[in-house]
């Protein structure tokens, strides 16, 4: 969890696990590209040591060998508590995730969940839930949509606290649950230290900016936050003990008086909360609202039309 | 680190190889297949740059205090440096006291009511004392206390007892904590870089380990 760049999945339990130290080492097998199977027990006792940091692997590609197991053992761990009692089926072709094989900064990971219903689908959405299963606090955020909302998509940045899947489950207005995932190489996120940027945040607490990208021809717009929003995994050299957490729960976007999107946040969701979301421009202002763990509330109204 | 036991690792290269060959393998063409995919394969495993094979650092004047993991020193004065066969034998023979100084920080007390949280579980060297959140480069009175306490219980008390201290591979953490060990007065410190992950790779078990209250 201190762990920056290089430590791969350093904090978690799968680095142990011989499977995943055969897999890594058996990269360089792969590209040979024959044999693989059998090169896989060669070189893993070739070169034992080393498994790679993460900005020099290759990319993914080789298979998991019961990897998959333990992180799925992670999710049926957490499930019950995020989702209890409702059976989750699959995205059935309703849901995307889009998220960074491997991160560059695991404190500032772009996660993009879509979302659309078929023509003609009787059904609405309701909400999305973003999931961080490997991290300590796994539920990221759950986002709520306007009444009517048969399409929309999201892009917000988490932390990463080691390797992960990244989980959107979907619930339709008839109650239904529709989850797809995307695995991130990311590791550190949750514990990376405050930086200058952070103290910035701090004197420009609640302030906001928006921007409709309208004029580009996407109808998105993009809503950030000023706060640094701590983790509460934060270790502060200064003080020698963890910043106590301190983070943007709520975030309530209107355009006018519908409901784009509300948010309940959790620690995983990166300073600076920033938010872009499917926008149709209007002359309806838009209307910000978010609230932290303190109970400090921010509110901004900008016009709907652009920035 | 990683040459050496590359080189005298139980169960190494030509073992390996010999095991393969050994199994049935009839064709001369397989046969040849097979060699030319294992040199392949080795040649890659030793060409791949990484960072083990860097000069490791030096050792720094005082404690490490950010960036743990990163190339640790190949050293630490006053202590010796075991590497996963020493540390092993150590730990079959029962002889010393392993303490695990992984950082796993603890639950904000401040989360919102409701809030979902797991620790992470923590395989660990069996019978293991876990002081996590110890490595740190600066230690609050309380962590340093805790740490102290800590020691004294795996050690019964006694400054001239083995202690073993470790974390995982390229963490400054169990560098900074058996350096600690030493400054407070023990006087049998080893520290063993290769932590569980080595341990792990030469396949010897873990098991799930708490932290110590």
């Amino acid at each position: 969890m201190i762990h920056g760049e290089s430590g791969g999945n350093a904090m978690t339990p799968n680095s142990s696990d011989p499977q995943r130290r055969i897999r890594e080492r058996a990269r360089p097998a792969a590209r040979a590209g024959v044999l693989a199977a059998l090169l896989l027990a060669a070189t893993s006792l070739a070169a034992p040591a080393q498994t790679l940091p993460p900005a020099q692997s290759a990319p993914a590609a080789a298979p998991d060998f019961g990897q998959d197991a333990t992180r799925e053992a992670t999710w049926a761990a957490i499930r019950p508590d995020l989702f209890p009692s409702a059976p989750i089926g699959e995205a059935d072709g309703i849901l995307r995730i889009e998220a960074p094989t491997r991160a560059e900064d695991a404190a500032l990971v772009p996660i993009t969940i879509a979302i659309a219903l078929p023509k003609g689908d009787p059904r609405t959405l309701k909400a999305v839930t973003l999931v961080v299963d490997e991290n300590p606090a796994p539920m990221a955020g759950r986002f709520g949509f306007g009444e009517g909302t048969t399409a929309f998509t999201l892009t917000v940045r988490v932390r990463v606290n080691s390797y992960s899947y990244v989980r959107a489950v979907a619930e339709t207005s008839d109650g239904a649950l529709h989850m797809t995932k995307a695995f991130v190489k990311a590791a550190g996120g949750c514990s990376a230290p405050a930086t200058k940027d952070t103290a910035e945040s701090i004197a420009k607490l609640g302030e906001m900016r928006f921007r409709s990208f309208a004029q580009s021809g996407r109808p998105e717009a993009q809503v950030q936050i000023r706060h640094p929003n701590f983790s509460g995994l934060q270790m502060d050299e200064a003080t020698r003990g963890y910043t106590p957490a301190w983070f943007v729960r709520e975030v309530e976007v209107r355009q006018g008086r519908k409901l784009v999107f509300a948010m309940e946040g959790g620690i995983s969701i990166s300073e600076d909360p920033t938010f872009r979301f499917s926008y149709t421009p209007s002359a309806e202002p838009v209307t910000v609202r978010a609230e932290d763990t303190e109970g400090k509330t921010f509110t901004h109204t900008f016009p709907g039309n652009g920035s | 680190m990683s040459r050496q036991r590359r080189a005298a690792g139980p169960g190494g290269l030509p073992s390996c190889a010999a095991a393969s060959r050994s199994g049935r393998v009839g064709k001369a063409a397989v046969l040849a297949l097979l060699t030319f995919a294992l040199t392949v394969a080795l040649t890659f495993a030793f060409l791949t740059p990484s960072p083990a094979h860097a000069e490791p650092p030096p050792e720094p004047d005082g404690y490490r205090m950010d960036a743990y993991r990163a190339p640790v020193p190949a050293t630490l004065a006053g202590a010796r440096v075991l590497d996963t066969e020493q540390a092993a034998a150590l730990w079959r023979a029962q002889k010393a006291a392993f303490v695990d100084v992984l950082p796993r920080p603890p639950r904000p007390a401040n989360l919102p009511a409701g809030t979902v949280w797991r620790d992470q579980p923590r395989p660990s060297i069996p019978g293991a004392m876990w002081l996590p959140n110890t490595g740190f480069g600066a230690l609050s009175e309380e962590t340093e206390a805790y740490l102290r306490a800590g020691l004294g219980a795996a050690t019964r008390g006694d400054v001239n007892a083995p202690l073993v201290i470790f974390c995982q591979r390229e963490c400054w953490m169990s560098w900074n904590a058996a350096k600690r060990a030493i400054a407070y007065g023990y006087r049998d410190v080893s520290w063993f870089p290769e932590g569980t992950e080595g341990w792990a790779a030469a396949g010897l078990p873990l098991e799930p380990v708490e932290p110590h209250p």
